[in-house]
């Protein structure tokens, strides 16, 4: 067993547990934190696969602003007395449970039976990235720029207090 | 690189039915938000692994994973704060309770007043 291998399966160890801490804890908080955790492992699995700046980025956008994002929303709204009266439909939850679980079967299923070659990895620089990015994505790399400053005016035009 | 790709893709597939099930089962609207972002992540997970030890390996997936997570972010706060305004305007975080679309006409009206 190479170093790679041990590195990825302690990654990928806890990328599992905190996703699934995020959907079976209680408080609303911890699960917030497991998230972040969660987020940290798996720019770890960047790095692992040789894509720093993306790992980067994963670091600062998700670790770094989202989960202070869901902290503020979670802070914002109802989080001490999370008490939901009883599910009168509660044959959705099995049926989410049995699909999904069929889902990750037939993925599996397919993973396992498709050929694929292995090739010694491709590693990729900023560089490469960026001019990329300026090249042949140029018009989609504006229509980005266009879309996050539609979603920064739109937040706060929908989160602020209605003025009467 | 000694890992397979396969179990990349496993591990992306765990991940995305996880975030799946979460969003299907969940009360809780932030919860749901975030499994979202997790089913996001395990999508680029995907095309980050194809970009650096798939057959074709290439820089575009990476550049893909870049406007994956641009969108992820927009998404956020945009959810985020249709969410803070929704809990202003009914009061209350719990998935099932908004269903003003429903069919359930005179519910939703009672709710309303």
């Amino acid at each position: 067993m190479t170093a790679q291998e041990i590195f990825f399966i302690i990654l990928a160890l806890i990328a599992v547990t905190g996703a699934l801490l995020l959907v079976l804890l209680k408080p609303i908080s911890h699960r917030v934190v497991s998230m972040a955790f969660a987020f940290m492992a798996i720019s770890g699995l960047y790095f692992l696969l040789g894509a720093e700046f993306i790992g980067i980025v994963q670091i600062m956008v998700y670790v770094g602003a989202i989960t202070i994002l869901f902290v503020f929303g979670m802070m914002m709204t109802e989080h001490r007395t999370i008490v939901f009266e009883r599910d009168p439909r509660l044959s959705h939850q099995a049926i989410g449970l049995i699909s999904s679980v069929s889902l990750l079967g037939l993925l599996i299923f397919g993973i396992l039976s498709m050929d694929l070659p292995q090739t010694e990895g491709y590693v990729g620089s900023a560089e490469a990235i960026g001019l990329e990015l300026y090249g042949y994505f140029f018009v989609a790399f504006i229509g980005s720029a266009f879309l996050l400053t539609a979603a920064l005016i739109g937040a706060i035009v929908v989160a602020r207090k209605e003025a009467d | 690189m000694t890992v397979p790709i396969s179990y990349f893709l496993v591990l992306a597939a765990v991940l995305f039915c996880i975030g799946l099930y979460g969003v299907l089962t969940r009360r809780h609207l932030v919860i749901v938000l975030a499994s979202i972002e997790l089913m996001l992540n395990s999508v680029n997970i995907n095309l980050v692994a194809f970009s650096a030890i798939g057959p074709y390996a290439d820089i575009t997936g990476q550049v893909f994973s870049l406007f994956v997570i641009t969108v992820a972010a927009a998404e956020a706060a945009v959810g985020l704060a249709i969410l803070i305004a929704l809990y202003r305007n009914r009061d209350s975080i719990d998935v099932i309770k908004h269903d003003l679309l429903g069919t359930d006409k005179e519910k939703s009206v009672s709710t309303l007043q």
